[in-house]
């Protein structure tokens, strides 16, 4: 296994026990790193999803209850945008 | 393309889906922080210590107790007399996250469908204070929705004069309302609700008032602490 393998199950790993606990600060600047750094890092998309999930999804809160899952697909465009332009 | 229209379905089809996955996966997690925040890790000497404290401090309330309890007996008669007795059991529930991490204003509790929770469930902290209701049911956990929530809306009657306003919530357990300037509320008083049964709502912790305004904002808050709510009762069928 090679070093950058073990750096994404790191990064895997706190964003997991940061969702956990609703620390939504810490997965957004892992979540940028993550998309930025590695190709298909849809472990972004699983844990908006599961921030939804855990803290989200109540019947009559509209929008604001998926938010996890919008900001994690805003992520990933936007650094797909900022890898295209910088990596040109 | 195919696993976001997946994705969308699961949500709107199926709302309960992922909710169901990823909290029986965090369940065990969380019960393990309950545990260790719960003094599960001390040493026996420490232990044996807190019991023998807490002992002492049961026997100073017992006595407390056995006054409450005469009061409520009594309290329970008058009711009962007028035609309001309420035997609705109360069922004890674990605080497993509670704001301000969970970003919604809300608590998740250990109990859910298994105990018979349902969206009518109203949520009680120690103290008979009435500070949410359960808005998701899972298998094992639910999601409550604290009355503070921000926007939220309430009938209540604030202090001795029973002032009539309209609290909104703030989040973190806080209310505000607006009263008119000639009414004598002050720090301490009581906020009963009229929408939810007449339960104790909260006390007030501060007035804002501007002589230039004819109106003063009134803060007032549960006497517990939102954050701090180790354990709630849950009243199964709801008021």
């Amino acid at each position: 296994m090679n070093k950058k393998t073990i750096f994404r199950i790191v990064i895997d790993l706190i964003l997991f026990l940061a969702v956990l606990n609703g620390w939504w600060f810490i997965v957004i600047p892992f979540g940028f790193f993550g998309v930025y750094t590695y190709l298909y890092f849809i472990e972004i998309l699983i844990a908006g999803i599961m921030y939804d999930s855990l803290f989200g999804f109540i019947p009559g809160m509209g929008v604001q209850a998926y938010i996890g899952t919008i900001v994690a697909v805003i992520i990933i465009v936007i650094m797909n945008l900022v890898k295209r332009v910088v990596r040109k | 393309m195919i696993v976001v229209f997946v994705i969308v379905g699961l949500f709107v089809w199926a709302p309960h889906f992922f909710p169901a996955i990823f909290n029986s996966i965090a369940r065990p997690f969380w019960r393990m922080e309950f545990s260790l925040q719960s003094g599960s890790l001390h040493s026996p000497e420490q232990l044996l210590n807190e019991n023998e404290n807490l002992k002492r401090q049961l026997l100073d309330a017992q006595v407390r107790l056995q006054t409450i309890q005469m009061t409520e007996i009594e309290n329970a008669e008058f009711k009962a007399m007028m035609g309001r007795a309420s035997t609705t059991p109360r069922i004890l529930s674990a605080v497993l996250k509670r704001p301000p991490f969970s970003k919604y204003d809300e608590l998740i509790i250990d109990a859910g469908q298994d105990k018979g929770f349902s969206t009518t469930s109203t949520i009680y902290a120690s103290g008979n204070i009435l500070i949410g209701k359960v808005s998701d049911v899972l298998g094992e956990t639910s999601k409550v929705t604290l009355f503070s929530s921000p926007g939220q809306k309430y009938d209540v009657l604030i202090g001795s004069q029973h002032a009539p306003a309209t609290a909104i919530g703030r989040g973190g357990g806080q209310y505000e309302a607006q009263l008119s300037r000639d009414t004598k509320v002050v720090e301490g008083d009581i906020v009963i609700s009229l929408s939810l049964n007449n339960k104790a709502f909260g006390i007030v912790t501060g007035v804002l008032s501007d002589p230039a305004q004819p109106f003063e904002t009134v803060l007032f808050a549960p006497p517990v602490n939102v954050y701090q709510l180790r354990w709630v009762l849950v009243d199964v069928k709801g008021k």
